[in-house]
């Protein structure tokens, strides 16, 4: 599905060019959900903006499907943290909704079938009047979903969405992904630096070294049936394996920021 | 007292002694028509104060009471005198206003994408934007002569580049990320400038137009003291030299007027067509 090949990225800087991915190699299978975990810093944004196409790699490949990804294509859809300006404000629910079946020429007879069918999906249906600031963050989150669910996209590609949410919203909206998820078989690319959402998500957990030259150093499996209950010995085992995994970078990245 | 009572924001009491005397005072915030009493309020007191200083500490003929204005304004009204000044005034103010903010509009929305062209003209446009109209007032005289358009021209300099700045620095500000999405959702670079691009930096424009307004009430009046034959500007001029101070003050009451309904009907009107553009502001 998506193949990136020896990425690197360089940004031009002074004194001397920053190197974010110093060869990244990944594969993302159909329909599984991959999270990339690593400290603030260590490149994960860079990766998702190359697998969007928003940035060109310096050097290396980005494949989607076998085509090689040349700018933002319309089988992948980027999400963002920040819904406030993600989302088109003075939009309400349903015309956010429409404004990508609008774009794509998707046939206006077909609008309100598809608008009903995913607002109902992240269960705003209720709302469809209200304008992106009359809703919670969790709300607006679902929105950003209901309205990359409509463009019927391949993989989804999420940049910290829920990082901005309270603990209990975002329990919520793992539960509405996760359903969407198990509905709809797309493939998810997941980035956080929360230990515990990449393991409540991830089909696999990919694990991103500090940066500068930042790659993926290990790819964890995780064979465990969901929902996953951080209760559960296994799942806590896992946890804090990946919490060891990280200190050091994390440590790391700590020290770069104090510069 | 429980958790859900703090929560919904009830007053704590002191135990077994409720303090009605203050209450009339702290309810005072919850009347019905409130703003408008208090608005009654200070303008019956400005009034008040001017009567008593102008008839017992100053010379009421350098600062005329206020009973003494509106005896003197009542016949320029009745005559027509008051309205055919005004309106001379506005419709210079609302051409210069209109083909000014539209021309910055357009010129700011393209400084703000191109950035090139933006590198090149910004110094410019830096130092140009300090030429007030006041400056401007005596070339305009020598290029347009003392008729209309030489009004329009100062009102239009006025307005274009407050208007301007304010465009670049809403297009800029476009959230990068609403660009993103739409472009992930399927629109091409026309479209996201059309309908995303323009739309975030609406608050923008609206808010400079604002600000241009109220510039362009300050300009018209130094336009029609040095270079008209008619206009509010005109009417303080000449009762200057006629040494009207009654005349004077009306002139200056009737611009206070103007000015604040000019705003009420502008903030009226972007309330009821823009009213969704301009909502979000202040969302992040």
């Amino acid at each position: 599905m998506l193949q990136l090949d020896k990425v690197r990225k360089v940004f031009p800087a002074a004194p001397e060019p920053y190197v974010a991915l110093d060869g990244v190699d990944l594969e993302v299978a159909d329909g599984e959900i991959l999270c990339l975990l690593g400290p603030s810093g260590c490149g994960k944004s860079t990766l998702l903006n190359v697998l969007a196409g928003f940035e060109r790699p310096s050097a290396g490949s980005v494949s989607c499907r076998g085509a090689p990804v040349r700018g933002a294509g319309r089988d992948r859809v980027m999400f963002f943290q920040d819904a406030g300006s993600a989302l088109f404000p003075w939009l309400n629910v349903e015309e956010n909704v429409r404004f990508g079946l609008r774009v794509r020429k998707v046939p206006k007879a077909q609008w309100a079938g598809i608008i009903d069918n995913y607002l109902r999906m992240v269960d705003l249906d209720r709302h469809r009047n209200k304008f992106p600031a009359q809703l919670s963050g969790g709300m607006r989150q679902r929105l950003q979903i209901a309205r990359a669910l409509a463009v019927e996209p391949a993989v989804l590609l999420m940049d910290e969405p829920f990082a901005a949410l309270d603990a209990l919203t975002r329990r919520r909206i793992h539960a509405v992904l996760l359903e969407i998820w198990q509905r709809t078989g797309k493939t998810i690319v997941f980035v956080t630096h929360d230990i515990a959402e990449a393991i409540t998500l991830g089909d696999r957990i990919g694990i991103m070294s500090a940066g500068p030259c930042s790659i993926i150093s290990k790819i964890i499996d995780l064979d465990l049936p969901r929902p996953r209950d951080l209760a559960d010995p296994a799942v806590a085992r896992l946890f804090n394996d990946i919490e060891r995994l990280l200190a050091p970078d994390i440590a790391r990245a700590e020290e770069r920021a104090a510069h | 007292m429980s958790v859900a009572e703090i929560s919904k924001g009830k007053p704590a009491e002191v135990a077994g002694r409720p303090r009605p005397s203050l209450a009339p005072l702290r309810n005072f915030a919850a009347v019905p028509g409130r703003g408008v009493l208090l608005t009654a309020g200070s303008i019956a007191i400005a009034f008040l104060s001017w009567q008593v200083l102008s008839t017992f500490i100053f010379n009421p003929f350098l600062i005329p009471p206020p009973l003494e204005v509106i005896r003197t304004a009542i016949p320029m009204i009745l005559s027509g005198e008051i309205l055919a000044d005004v309106s001379i005034s506005m419709s210079r103010v609302l051409v210069g206003f209109a083909f000014g903010s539209l021309a910055a509009i357009v010129f700011g929305v393209l400084l703000g994408r191109l950035q090139l062209l933006h590198d090149l003209l910004d110094p410019i446009i830096e130092l140009m934007r300090y030429l007030s109209p006041t400056a401007m007032i005596p070339i305009a005289v020598i290029w347009f002569g003392i008729g209309e358009l030489s009004k329009y021209f100062l009102i239009f300099w006025g307005t274009f580049f407050i208007v301007l700045v304010n465009t670049i620095a809403g297009v800029w500000r476009a959230p990068i990320a609403r660009q993103r999405a739409a472009e992930c959702l399927g629109a091409n670079q026309l479209q996201i400038f059309v309908l995303v691009v323009i739309p975030s930096a609406a608050p923008y424009i609206v808010t400079g137009m604002r600000v241009a307004m109220a510039s362009s009430f300050m300009s018209i009046i130094p336009a029609e003291i040095l270079a008209a034959d008619s206009g509010i500007g005109y009417l303080l001029q000449k009762s200057s030299m006629l040494l009207q101070t009654n005349r004077i003050f009306v002139a200056l009451l009737t611009i206070c007027l103007l000015g604040f309904v000019f705003d009420r009907i502008f903030r009226f009107l972007v309330a009821r067509t823009l009213a969704r553009f301009m909502s979000f502001v202040a969302v992040t």
